[in-house]
């Protein structure tokens, strides 16, 4: 059997190394922080596998202060004379910059919560796990479909230590196994399944899912571009969700007036069904239950009932707002500010199938792919359907279409959501981290142009 | 490091690989943000390790760590061995390798003045001028100017005898004006939108982009787009400027051509192409107007090396020939099913990862005429710059782009300024509508320092030599 590479360094070690950069001279702070990865991923393509890798790398990230200077160096050397060194060169870059004015200190000694969200299992994953899952997804396939995709497996230690006293250590892991089934005729399906351990991967599930939602979509029509009412399945619902935290709960952009939610508090901006808030304590997210700034995360309520209720801070943002901290602080130097790492959307008690048989014409939509912003402040972006995108017409789906393009705004579809989904589930954006959500049906969707397949 | 990469290379052998190659590396990185006069963020970083990447009954395994001793070097390249034994578990044509002469050879970019060894004080004041100037613009919410700097270090060997030691560099620049009031965000970049303009040079590049000489005009062009009208929906003719053509070619002709993607490599993430293997030589990809070339010999651009990750020298090659579509991207890997040998471009983000396809330097073949000669030249119309957004379909056929400005054509002048343009199209009609190419006055190098491939997800830093270019029968203006 294989084993996974990287062993981890554990609290104790990191506390030995951190203090080799936290013993630096003539700083008023230092603070540490580690990121060490490691794990494999098997892809696959044509139903053959072609990548099979295993990956080891940490990165030890010193910020240092002196009179409110601050200057950041990394490296990947774990040692007390590694992050020393690293510290001495943040302390470089610390003389030569003027002080920020909003510098909020370094985060004081608190307790976060305690998570336990690392899997021996999943950190020690093989090889040969991964490749059996994928033959499971594969043996899913219909003649005449192929698969693609890839499971991937980490595990992840992170670490905060600071001059004030402050000392955060906890392990996680990750495993994701994802496929898209293609076939003759333009058909293509998707799904995913997102958890912290292998034990919540089902690659039957998978398999199955995708291989239908492929057969299903063959031989698409064109349809004409307009406005649609939509079922919109929890991956494509991921994407809304990810991208409004990008446009709008953000911290930085809503304090300097950049967010879509400017001038939007306490006001009713999606439906009363719509509620949106991060979580980073929650047992059914990922990761560590503090920022990477060393301080706990928060439960932020964002949209509530459909009202815009707040943002997320970090502890710059925090300060400038009169606020402390929500946990949402990303490596330094981070000039995009605070960040929701951990959303959730609230579900309702509609199943994807009461949506389809509600709708009298309509799109039934697996995924979105490739979106990007518009407009910002409009919450206004851009992107393609994928994967299985079918025509609903009298409460059924009446067939496949090619897949088309949408510019909408965030904020206008969640305004116009009729029905939620009673199941959410953990779902990955392209470009984003994963949100826990669930499908919706949206009154009108805009879809502006058509692709060819 | 060199005898890191052979030492990898030699225990990946003695566990039973066929066929090894490993790639210890060092990465450098420094960068620098201000906004209005403060520092947004400044620091260093470095990265040591290596990769080993082999063949064991013809499937790949590839394993990699930054622990540099020995016995973890050795454990690393069995590592890599048992996962090419795991990819064995389920059946697949082997892989076929196509040859390369194994080189020992080492090569670097050319660099007037290393940009690392710049004193932080000088980049310090650069910034902090530059957003000083913008903010002498009245109106303006933020003034943000940034560097980057670049280096990496790559030692490679294979168990084809192949030694190759490689330095690459890369330095770049560029400001950023920000106007926002009454519910609206208007942006101007200069030179390029997200982070400037990155090239493979050093510190000499930076001291000729003109940061400060250009920061009032960026200023004044973000407040200005203020109080600009909408660009209208219509079907119109475009032209782009020089940086939007950089976009515009790596989207929707970059990734295409790329042939892990046409074989369904990537199908599952970025997706594949609209091209099969068999088009080289048959499909019309753009009007007759247009050729396209990628090449690794390009001075200062961000596709520019020695060898690729797999040892093979660089090549220049063309891609499009006056319209018809002519060669893929290649790898040792696939260039076989194509009948040819690799091309390379088998790049990798760095030793922790195993090298895909990525884009040279992409580039359009110069035209005639400067921009200016371009937008006289056309009677009605809309002219478009910097780009903002972007958006591009699984087969890279169906896309939307976005910039910063554009401006109404009439008669052969810019009249009405209007913000928030976006225009589509459909990738072969777009660049077969094309009926303009600018000349070499206006061809510029421009760098992609964050090009997203690959699952674990990899950045590429490709380049494009692009002019300005005309498309009729656009649709701009999308909402």
């Amino acid at each position: 059997m294989a084993s996974v590479t990287g062993d981890m360094l554990g609290p104790d070690e990191f506390r030995r190394v951190a203090d080799g950069a936290l013993a630096l001279q003539g700083a008023d702070g230092v603070e540490v922080l580690l990121i060490h990865e490691w794990g494999g991923l098997t892809r696959f393509a044509n139903s053959e596998i072609h990548q099979s890798i295993a990956r080891e790398d940490t990165e030890l990230r010193v910020r240092v202060v002196k009179q409110g200077r601050i200057g950041v160096a990394a490296s990947n050397e774990t040692t007390p004379e590694g992050a020393a060194a690293t510290a001495r060169s943040a302390f470089e870059m610390a003389q030569v910059v003027a002080a920020d004015p909003m510098w909020p200190g370094l985060a004081p000694p608190s307790e976060a919560p305690d998570v336990d969200r690392f899997f021996g299992g999943t950190a020690r994953a093989s090889a040969e796990i991964r490749a059996s899952a994928v033959a499971e997804v594969i043996g899913r396939c219909a003649s005449g479909f192929s698969a693609a995709g890839a499971y991937s497996t980490t595990a992840v230690e992170l670490g905060v230590a600071n001059s004030e006293g402050q000392f955060c250590w906890a392990p996680s892991t990750q495993a994701s196994l994802s496929t898209v089934v293609t076939g003759a005729d333009g058909g293509s399906g998707f799904a995913e399944t997102f958890a912290g351990t292998i034990d919540a991967i089902d690659a039957e599930s998978v398999g199955r899912t995708a291989n239908d939602k492929a057969v299903a979509s063959a031989s698409p029509k064109t349809l004409d571009a307009g406005t649609y009412t939509v079922v919109l399945e929890p991956a494509a619902t991921a994407t809304l969700v990810g991208f409004l935290a990008w446009v709008g709960f953000a911290g930085r952009a809503y304090l300097e007036g950049r967010s879509c939610f400017d001038g939007k508090l306490g006001q009713q901006i999606a439906a009363p069904s719509i509620s949106i808030w991060d979580d980073g304590a929650d047992p059914r997210t990922l990761g560590a239950g503090f920022d990477f700034e060393g301080t706990p995360k928060q439960r932020v309520s964002l949209i509530n009932d459909g009202v815009f209720r707040d943002v997320v801070f970090d502890r710059r943002t925090g300060k400038e707002a009169g606020r402390p901290s929500t946990g949402h602080g990303l490596p330094s130097p981070n000039p995009d500010g605070p960040f929701p790492l951990h959303l959730f959307m609230d579900t309702g008690d509609s199943t994807v199938d009461e949506m389809v048989r509600s709708t009298e014409r309509g799109l039934l939509v697996t995924r979105f792919h490739y979106t990007n912003i518009v407009n910002p402040m409009e919450s206004s972006i851009t992107g393609m359907t994928r994967d299985g995108t079918f025509l609903i017409e009298n409460g059924e789906v009446a067939g496949p279409v090619r897949n088309l393009r949408f510019t909408q705004s965030i904020l206008g579809a969640l305004a116009s959501v009729t029905m939620v989904g009673r199941d959410a589930h953990l779902a990955s954006e392209f470009f984003f981290s994963a949100s826990r959500v669930p499908a919706l049906k949206i009154g009108e969707f805009h879809f502006s142009g058509v692709s060819d397949h | 490091m060199l005898d890191i990469a052979k030492t990898a290379v030699a225990a990946a052998r003695a566990a039973g690989a066929e066929f090894a190659d490993a790639r210890a590396g060092a990465d450098e990185r420094e960068s620098l943000t201000v906004r209005n006069q403060e520092m947004e963020g400044i620091d260093r970083s470095t990265s040591t390790g290596v990769g080993v990447r082999v063949l064991v009954g013809g499937r790949w395994g590839f394993a990699s760590t930054s622990r540099l001793d020995d016995a973890d070097i050795e454990r690393t390249a069995r590592l890599a061995v048992e996962m090419a034994k795991a990819a064995q578990r389920l059946p697949g044509d082997p892989v076929s390798l196509t040859p390369v002469e194994p080189a020992q050879a080492s090569w670097r970019t050319v660099v007037e003045e290393d940009p690392f060894t710049v004193p932080l004080e000088e980049k310090v004041a650069l910034l902090m001028e530059a957003s000083r100037t913008m903010q002498g613009v009245a109106g303006l919410s933020f003034a943000e100017a940034g560097l980057d700097f670049f280096r990496r270090s790559t030692w490679f060997a294979s168990s084809d005898g192949a030694e190759i030691e490689q330095v690459v560099t890369n330095s770049g620049g560029g400001i950023e004006a920000v106007a926002v009031a009454d519910g609206d965000m208007q942006r101007r970049s200069y030179p390029n939108s997200f982070r400037g303009h990155v090239k493979a040079a050093g510190f000499e590049h930076i001291r000729t982009l003109g940061l400060i000489e250009e920061a009032e005009r960026i200023g004044s062009e973000a407040v200005a787009l203020l109080a600009a009208p909408e660009c209208p929906s219509e079907v119109t003719t475009l032209v782009l400027d020089s940086g939007q053509m950089e976009l515009q070619i790596h989207e929707s002709i970059g990734h295409p051509i790329e042939l892990d993607r046409v074989l369904g490599m990537e199908e599952a993430y970025a997706g594949s192409s609209w091209l099969s293997p068999g088009d080289r030589g048959t499909v019309r990809y753009a009007s007759d107007l247009v050729s396209i070339t990628a090449d690794a010999t390009l001075p200062g651009g961000l596709g520019t090396f020695g060898f690729d990750d797999e040892g093979v020298p660089a090549q220049r090659v063309p891609i499009i020939v006056d319209g018809i579509f002519e060669n893929f991207l290649s790898s040792r890997e696939t260039a076989g099913v194509v009948g040819q040998t690799s091309n390379a471009t088998s790049r990798a983000d760095g030793w922790s990862n195993l090298p895909l396809i990525r884009m040279t330097n992409v580039s359009i073949e110069p035209g005639e005429g400067s921009l200016a000669e371009i937008i006289g030249d056309t009677d009605e119309g809309i002219f478009m710059s910097t780009n903002s957004s972007w958006s591009i379909d699984d087969k890279r056929i169906n896309f939307q782009f976005g910039c910063e400005q554009a401006w109404r054509i009439e008669h052969g002048r810019l009249t009405t300024l209007y913000k928030n343009p976006n225009y589509t199209g459909i990738t072969p009609e777009f660049w077969g509508s094309c009926d303009a190419v600018g000349g070499a006055e206006d061809w510029v190098v421009w760098g992609t320092p964050n090009c997203g491939k690959g699952q674990p997800g990899q950045i590429g830093r490709v380049g494009h030599g692009a002019s300005p270019g005309r498309f009729r029968n656009v649709q701009v203006g999308v909402r």
